[in-house]
């Protein structure tokens, strides 16, 4: 079996993103969804429901009173909450242990990053008006998931991707690229596919690393422009440092300025600090 | 004992067997003072040049922007009896993404900041590790004044 094709495999038996989450948000696209049927859905997944219960109470989501069971969260929460809520509590058991490895990620940094970024974009969302928050959301948790399968393949041939990325002549990406035949973003691609998200989401995950990704789906730019941030302030960051390439002058179009760009830096470290129970997730 | 400098944060060691680090500085700067006679350190890892975007976030968090951060860090350290003169500097970070339209020139943006600031104080540089597409881990043992850099990739070097 050649090396793509091992790769390809792994995308192909890839354990599935859990059942509960994709058929609830599939629920809340209906508006005038109960909380009664939400909650029979959910219950049936225990580990999405200590987690939901675990994170609806942390500051990042502002909650005016403590939630302690699954009925009461379902319906203190708003429906864009609970998505997010749902989505995080579903996608941290990917990013549990050593996850980001063969990247020289210490464990619980990749998800850190991947939070990291989903926060960033959800506040960057406001200049994007084809991006509904929460779907910038999940882009930002899932954008990195390729790393995660990835890192085995990169951790044999570490040296070689970091030595290229080092002489200057590729990003880290690149060198991904050219040394195991796939990066992580098309990975990524991959496995959201068999995931069955939908499109949009595919493809800002696929081209989060494209240097034209500016041009893109306003979902990839927002995406890449929350990565890019985050990997800036070495949040989550491994061997790659910030050996990643991004056209900058795409941002003029959006309205966004250097010293927006400066803002929304210095907020991350507060939005962060009211993250902690949703950063413990994948402890 | 270990202390690790947060984001945004500076913390002084004075006790020999103090560890100060701080992790992951990629477009942030890293800031390490040490003086010989007293031997007591100083690290600051602060994230962005100016403090004017927002008042308020600086008012919270004083060592999130060099302008405030850089003079604060001296001024805490000279209490413990730190003297200019003999102090040891050294600066580390200051790394940005490949972008060619000057976007994300953060970490530039923050070195400037602090050559200036130094040229107009007087204050020497005793060893700086900056910019490129790194990310770097730095640590000061207070005891003895060594100072270790870790660079993403690569293994660590003493400065």
């Amino acid at each position: 079996m050649s090396r793509i094709d091992e790769i390809v495999n792994i995308a192909n038996h890839v354990p599935p993103f859990p059942k509960v989450a994709l058929q609830v948000m599939k629920m809340l696209d209906d508006p005038e969804v109960k909380a009664k049927d939400l909650a029979e859905v959910i219950q049936y997944d225990a580990v999405i429901t200590a987690n939901l219960l675990k994170t609806c109470n942390a500051a990042y989501f502002g909650l005016s009173r403590k939630v302690s069971s699954l009925d009461d969260a379902l319906v203190v929460l708003g429906q864009d909450i609970l998505k997010d809520i749902l989505m995080a509590s579903s996608s941290a058991k990917f990013y549990k242990g050593q996850a980001g490895e063969g990247y020289s990620l210490e464990q619980g940094d990749l998800w850190k990053h991947s939070v990291a970024t989903a926060v960033m974009a959800k506040l960057l969302s406001r200049h994007f008006d084809e991006v509904e928050p929460g779907v910038a959301f999940t882009a930002g948790l899932l954008h990195d998931i390729g790393k995660r399968f990835l890192s085995s393949f990169v951790a044999e041939d570490f040296q070689k991707i970091v030595d290229l990325a080092h002489s200057g002549e590729a990003s880290f990406v690149e060198a991904e690229k050219e040394i195991i035949g796939m990066n992580h973003a098309e990975l990524g691609g991959l496995i959201l596919e068999k995931w069955g998200f939908s499109d949009d989401l595919r493809l800002a995950v696929l081209q989060h690393h494209d240097p034209d990704a500016m041009e893109k789906e306003q979902l990839t730019a927002v995406v890449t422009l929350s990565n890019t941030l985050v990997i800036s302030l070495g949040i989550g960051v491994g061997a790659d440092g910030l050996s990643s390439a991004v056209q900058g002058q795409g941002l003029k179009k959006f309205g966004i300025e250097a010293r927006d760009l400066d803002i929304y830096l210095s907020e991350i470290v507060f939005e962060l600090e009211k993250a902690e129970e949703m950063l413990s997730l994948a402890g | 004992m270990k202390i690790i400098v947060g984001v945004a944060d500076m913390r002084i060691g004075k006790n020999p067997d103090d560890e100060l680090v701080t992790y992951s500085l990629g477009s942030c700067i890293g800031l390490v003072l040490w003086d010989p006679v007293v031997k007591v350190g100083a690290m600051l890892h602060y994230m962005l040049p100016d403090s004017s975007i927002d008042a308020k976030k600086a008012a919270i968090k004083p060592y999130m922007f060099a302008d405030k951060a850089i003079p604060q860090t001296f001024k805490e350290i000279y209490a413990y009896g730190a003297k200019k003169s003999r102090m040891k500097v050294y600066v580390v970070g200051g790394s940005q993404v490949l972008d060619n339209s000057g976007m994300f020139n953060i970490g530039k943006r923050n070195q400037m900041i602090l050559r200036k600031m130094f040229w107009k104080n007087k204050v020497a540089v005793t060893k700086e590790e900056v910019g490129g597409t790194v990310n770097r881990t730095i640590r000061l043992q207070v005891g003895t004044g060594r100072v270790r850099l870790k660079t993403s990739g690569q293994g660590e070097v003493e400065l």
